[in-house]
């Protein structure tokens, strides 16, 4: 990223909800200067299955936060989600060439080709590489193992990959609105990323995104991330359950779950009944709190159950020592982190954005857009060469003015 | 020897998705912020432009006005001028004609002044004064070119001018003295004046054709020329040439000087190989010219009558020629 100020937007087009931030970055700040908001339509389970919905409602939420911002954004990170991702680990390891065992840019240079060299099923692309850390003759490195002693050379990379017509459809919902997508970040990543700190990441943490049609995760350990992965069930599935086990619509249900739905079921007497609306208004019912509980606690038990059975051996209670953190919108859900930890066998909590965030946006649902924000910008600072340096001279005259 | 491993071809990421959308498949906010997008780097590149000549505007603004250039401009002074002609004037003659103040600055020249003491000189044609700061000034000229000369009082005493073909006269100190020899002198003319200056020559205009003419087509006879005589123009529109032969020939400003020359040429070695003889070639009459020959009284000839008339010769010339000369 160059030095002059960019306005980025994160656009995260979830099942529920599309949301857009804006950050104003001069090269070493970063700034949130704009929000838009929409209600989401023709996105299930995070993929755009109604391109021309999708696309009006992105656009919609990308208008909003450039008028709230009052600047052009000039480029997008894009979350990612969705049932399609899949991720494996590849590893690869190389003899040291020099005859000091002294480890060149050479030796780093080929173990990473070779760690990230495999053939992917036709339609499938890659959407990260996920580096786990060196490690020199079984010795973990944290850093660069350059200039260090060693005979070999061992390197693994978490490379997370999508079905290309679904990355595509994301890609062009934003393209239509005349932006280029710099970033992709899978959303756990991103959502991650902000509700954990460094400390947490290093000590090993398990951060779960439990959103509306989908559940992002992603487990860190020795300060990297180590697995990540997409369960396609979200918050719509325990407003479903309500509205099929006591014959509601699917607005009735969502208001019951947002107003007594639990991830633990705490009312002891089964006959004591809740109001849907409250009011005593004509239609206005009562329905078993008992009931509501225990369905929204067994979909929210089985949904962390398939997450863990997801993580397989990479999760391990010792391997995580700083617990679960949850975030999303679904993870407001009461008594989750109870439920989480009962199923890992480890502390959960609420994720909590930084304390230097503006109150405005401390709400879960945000923790994604903020989170792609500072991902995308240090990813993008990370890279040697600065893709903005791509593009002829009317490319150049036309991002100054723009 | 182990070989070295080749890794795998890299496999495809989102990054090879293409991305450049065509504004038609666009939504209507996104087609909306493309022609925004045009529309803004459209003025920015017109303010740029504007910017730009406006600025250079400026420039040559405080270039031209003196009263805007920077104090320090004012107090260098001038540098011997640098002098561009396409004639025969040389550097010694510009400080003699300039007369430039020695550490005058390059503010404090009039530059029409100067440029009116060029132009004084007759062979100067345009001259063209420049500065250059902070202490250059730049002098062009271009230079009137003689084609013949003629005797005028100058300076108090009788001296050859040159004459330039539009008739303006002028002393033309530093010609080749032979190219000034070989020029034509001019006679039976007025010169007037106005104050101290000559007045430009009536009738340079012809006499400067016939003579370019002849240089160009036939020099051969031009060489021989020694005076042209306007004495007839006005009234005949008639020119005299004598050559060092001393033939006179007679030219016509009414026809074409090419076809007089011709003419001329034609007849020219029987006339001129006529030992002694004075001759009067008139090619005013068209097709027919008279030829009037005569021949100077031998000294050793016994029967010539002492003190008596020249015989004279007249024919009749018929200057068809045979076969068709080119020139």
């Amino acid at each position: 990223m160059s030095s002059r100020t960019t306005f980025i937007g994160a656009v995260e087009i979830g099942t529920s909800k599309i949301t857009v931030l804006v950050g104003e970055y001069t090269g070493r700040e970063l700034a949130i200067i704009g929000r838009g908001e929409c209600s989401s339509r023709g996105v299930i389970k995070g993929a755009v299955v109604d391109y021309k919905a999708a696309s009006e409602c992105t656009h919609s939420a990308l208008e909003q936060a450039e008028r709230d911002a009052g600047e052009r954004i000039e480029l997008v990170f894009l979350a990612q989600t969705g049932g399609h991702l899949e991720g494996f680990y590849n590893e690869a390891s190389v003899n040291v060439k020099a005859s000091d065992n002294v480890i060149d840019a050479g030796d780093v240079r080929m173990v990473c080709d070779l760690a990230k060299s495999k053939e992917l099923p036709v339609g499938r692309m890659v959407v990260h590489h996920i580096r786990r850390p060196f490690r020199v003759d079984g010795r973990l490195v944290p850093g660069s193992p350059e200039q260090l002693v060693g005979q070999r050379l061992e390197l693994g990379y978490w490379t997370v990959h999508g079905q290309e017509q679904r990355l595509a459809d994301n890609i062009h919902v934003i393209r239509g609105f005349n932006l280029e997508v710099r970033e992709l970040v899978l959303s756990s990543l991103a959502s991650g990323h902000m509700v954990t700190t460094a400390e947490e990441r290093q000590h090993g943490v398990l951060a779960i995104d439990i959103g509306a049609g989908t559940t992002d995760f992603v487990l860190y350990r020795d300060g990297a991330p180590h697995t990540t992965g997409v369960v396609s069930v979200g918050g719509t599935h325990l407003t479903n359950d309500l509205s099929i086990g006591l014959r509601l619509t699917d607005g009735q249900a969502e208001k019951l779950k947002l107003r007594f739905g639990r991830a633990t079921v705490q009312v002891r007497d089964k006959a004591q009944k809740v109001w849907l609306d409250g009011n005593f208004a004509i239609g206005d019912r009562q329905f078993p709190q008992y009931a509501i509980e225990q369905i929204t606690s067994a979909r929210a038990w089985e949904l962390l159950e398939v997450v863990k059975k997801k993580l397989g051996n990479a999760f391990t209670p010792e391997g995580c020592a700083s617990g679960v953190v949850l975030t999303g919108g679904t993870a407001k859900l009461a008594g989750i982190g109870e439920t989480a930890a009962k199923i890992f066998g480890v502390p959960a909590h609420l994720g909590e954005a930084p304390t230097w965030v503006n109150e405005n946006l401390r709400d879960p649902g945000y923790h994604t857009a903020l989170g792609l924000l500072y991902y995308g910008v240090s990813a993008q600072a990370d890279k040697s060469a600065p893709a903005r340096a791509k593009g002829g001279f009317f490319t150049n005259i036309k991002r100054i003015f723009a | 020897m182990t070989k070295p491993i080749a890794p795998a071809p890299a496999a495809r990421t989102w990054r090879d998705i293409p991305q450049p959308v065509k504004p038609r498949a666009m939504s209507r906010s996104g087609r909306r912020r493309l022609v925004t997008g045009v529309l803004r780097t459209t003025a920015g590149v017109a303010f740029c432009v504007a910017l730009a000549w406006g600025a250079w505007s400026v420039a040559g603004a405080l270039q031209e006005n003196p009263g805007k250039m920077p104090a320090a401009a004012k107090a260098v002074p001038v540098r011997a001028p640098q002098f561009k002609t396409d004639g025969v004037l040389d550097h010694a003659w510009l400080e003699r004609t300039l007369r430039i103040p020695k550490g005058a600055s390059l503010m404090e020249l009039d530059l029409e002044q100067l440029r009116a003491r060029l132009l004084a000189d007759g062979q100067v044609l345009t001259a063209t004064l420049t500065r250059h700061f902070p202490d250059r000034l730049v002098v062009a000229v271009t230079e009137r070119s003689p084609i013949a000369k003629v005797m005028a009082e100058w300076g108090g005493q009788q001296r050859p001018l040159l004459v330039a073909r539009d008739g303006v006269m002028f002393a033309g100190d530093r010609h080749d003295p032979a190219m000034v020899e070989r020029l034509p002198w001019l006679d039976g003319l007025t010169i007037a004046r106005r104050g101290a200056a000559f007045l430009p020559l009536e009738g340079m205009e012809i006499v400067g054709e016939l003579l370019a003419k002849a240089r160009l087509e036939a020099d051969h006879l031009y060489r021989s020329w020694r005076v042209v005589s306007l004495a007839r123009l006005a009234s005949d529109r008639e020119l005299e040439v004598r050559t060092v032969q001393g033939v006179t020939i007679i030219f016509s400003a009414h026809g074409d000087f090419f076809r007089q020359l011709a003419k001329l040429d034609y007849m020219w070695e029987k006339i001129a190989n006529v030992p002694d003889a004075q001759a009067r070639i008139d090619l005013t009459l068209g097709r027919e010219v008279p030829v009037r020959i005569e021949v100077a009284p031998a000294a050793t000839a016994p029967d010539a009558t002492p003190g008596g008339p020249a015989p004279t010769i007249s024919l009749l010339h018929n200057s068809q020629p045979k076969t068709k000369r080119e020139f």
